[in-house]
């Protein structure tokens, strides 16, 4: 039952990062599309420019928990090089605890949002109109998730420093 | 509480954790909760937290973020970098050198073509510092110019930096790409004139070499086949933005199709290029975009608790000359750079010295282009230059930190004496958006 869990929830979060990286080339082919129609005399959808930052939300925030995984967040090494590794290990440790508090914290009040939202039912208006307690979905979700992944880090005692450091700009 | 009180709380509870290792974008969390907590009033503030944090990725002016990162991975993965590279190589004759121009040139071009400075540093490095050891070229020839030239990407458009710093300061985003073009040229002007420079007073430092010798016919063909098509991709790009065809975020649109396009005409695209450039650009959107989400709130904090309007009203009674604060706050950026990433560097210091910027009188593309210049040398400074621990990572072992920054020192003047250029001449900067505006 739990290996089953297990893989069915490392499946999910894998396949959060392929949607988020379909998501990347959709938007662009769609921007793409816009322009050449808008160009080219005919009427461009409507919903392109909303769609895209709907988009980069949704993708961000639920392609932040495989992040984690890959330790593909930036942290900076600063004090820890000063330490002894037995400090190292223990301030690992309360990283990974205050990531899962601060995860938690935001994720609970993103569902509080996202249900008040829901209830009132108020609309996010943009080129068009979209329920707004989807624009804050994500945000308890991916949080959640975020969460998960840190409590994976440190029961499995993993450190987010052995692999090489974070790409960047 | 008094607005330094203010501003040294908001900063000390986003420095704290992040000195202690935390990832940055829960640092910013952690303060904002906090932050809100006291200057916002409990809950409300923390739902508020949670609602910036939507709006604040959910913006069409950051969709040329991933779409520069990802032009860069497949002009990378899919080998057409390495074709800009083998035509220059051959272009270029047996000069004392040669190998370090080559570096600065094909550096150059590839910012011209790629939003970051990661993947051109690495690639240089990789291929020209075992052929520079082989060569007998010094530290200072080798890996001082790939330093420099990696930065180039960071200036010159297409920089997903310069968007992200576009649309946190809310400035105009063509424009800002726009102004980096000429101080761009310009600095990689300076690294090939210290590279003259130091050939001629330590000539040992780079021997010379037989090199193959290619017929001009022969170096014109190569030249035409390998790096002319890429101004298509340029074109595509700052021609557009130029033109006024497409925004930023349009033109990023195209400038990722003439990229895929020309992978297509090479032959050279495929599946696991496509794979491989994708994951990259997740990875890099997501770390960076998760950032801004953490926090969105924090600028909004500083203003609510007075914080930044106390500094900035305190620096400018000061009366001090505008010339002596700006340096003041590029040397603020630099001391940062030692230790943050770019990103939360720009996100610490925006809601201050922008409004700062513009009351002293400097127009804010000026003053983004001398930030993006100060983010720039920022990668090379120890301990923490990412450049630094990239070019480390594909320099021959036995190769030091101390040995890769002093390498850079040189190159860090350079861009010093562009900053010097752009305080006495503006127009470096803001003349090419100001022709089109």
């Amino acid at each position: 039952m739990l290996p089953a869990l297990s893989r069915t929830y490392n499946r999910l979060i894998a396949a959060l990062a392929v949607a988020a990286g379909v998501a990347i080339a959709v938007v662009c082919i769609a921007i793409a599309i816009d322009v050449v129609m808008a160009s080219s005399g005919l009427r461009p959808p409507i919903w392109v420019g909303a769609v895209t930052e709907y988009t980069l939300l949704y993708l961000t925030l639920l392609a932040a928990p495989w992040l984690v995984r890959q330790k593909g967040h930036v942290t900076i090494s600063g004090l820890r090089n000063l330490m002894a590794p037995t400090a190292r290990r223990i301030l690992e440790k309360a990283v990974y605890l205050l990531a899962i508090a601060v995860s938690l914290l935001l994720a609970w009040f993103g569902a509080v949002l996202t249900w008040e939202s829901l209830v009132i039912g108020d609309l996010d208006i943009r080129s068009f109109e979209f329920p707004r307690w989807l624009v804050y979905l994500p945000m308890p979700i991916g949080l959640t998730l975020v969460a998960v992944e840190f409590a994976r880090l440190l029961v499995r005692g993993e450190s987010l420093h052995d692999d090489p450091p974070a790409e960047g700009l | 509480m008094e607005w330094y009180e203010a501003g040294a709380l908001l900063l000390g509870l986003a420095l704290v954790p992040l000195a202690l290792g935390v990832p940055v974008f829960i640092s910013f969390l952690f303060a904002n909760a906090i932050g809100v907590l006291i200057f916002m009033g409990g809950a409300n503030g923390l739902i508020q937290l949670v609602s910036n944090g939507t709006v604040s990725i959910s913006s069409f002016l950051l969709v040329p973020v991933p779409l520069f990162i990802l032009m860069g991975e497949i002009f990378f993965h899919a080998g057409l970098a390495v074709r800009v590279f083998d035509a220059l190589d051959a272009v270029f004759g047996g000069i004392r050198g040669r190998l370090s121009y080559l570096c600065v040139t094909s550096g150059t071009v590839f910012a011209t073509l790629t939003g970051t400075s990661m993947a051109s540093t690495a690639m240089m490095g990789s291929m020209l510092v075992p052929e520079m050891n082989r060569r007998g070229y010094k530290s200072k020839m080798s890996i001082g110019p790939i330093l420099g030239s990696g930065g180039l990407a960071m200036i010159i458009p297409p920089s997903a930096l310069a968007v992200l710093l576009g649309s946190l300061a809310q400035i105009d985003i063509g424009a800002l790409l726009l102004a980096g073009i000429v101080p761009g040229l310009v600095l990689a002007l300076l690294y090939i004139g210290l590279i003259y420079l130091q050939v001629r007073l330590d000539p040992n430092a780079a021997p010379i070499y037989e090199t193959e010798h290619h017929p001009l016919g022969r170096k014109l063909m190569l030249l035409a086949t390998n790096v002319l098509p890429m101004g298509f991709v340029i074109f595509a790009v700052i021609g557009m933005i130029i033109a006024g065809i497409a925004t930023p975020s349009e033109s990023a649109a195209f400038g990722v199709i003439g990229v895929v396009i020309l992978a297509i005409v090479f032959r050279r695209l495929n599946w696991e290029v496509l794979k491989k450039s994708l994951t990259g650009t997740v990875k890099v959107t997501v770390m960076v975009f998760m950032i801004i989400v953490g926090s969105s709130t924090f600028s909004q904090l500083l203003a609510f608790s007075g914080a930044s309007s106390g500094l900035v009203s305190w620096a400018t009674d000061l009366a001090v000359d505008p010339v002596a604060m700006l340096l003041l706050m590029f040397l603020v950026l630099l001391f940062l750079g030692m230790f943050l990433d770019q990103v939360s560097q720009m996100l610490l210091t925006l809601p201050v010295f922008m409004p700062l910027a513009v009351t002293l009188g400097y127009d804010p593309i000026w003053f983004g282009v001398v930030m993006l210049l100060a983010m720039e040398i920022s990668l090379t400074t120890p301990p923490f230059g990412l450049l630094l621990f990239v070019m480390l990572g594909v320099a021959p072992k036995g190769t030091t930190l101390s040995e890769v920054a002093l390498a850079s020192v040189p190159y860090i003047l350079c861009s010093l004496i562009l900053l010097a250029l752009l305080i006495l001449v503006p127009g470096i900067a803001v003349g090419l958006p100001d022709l089109i505006r």
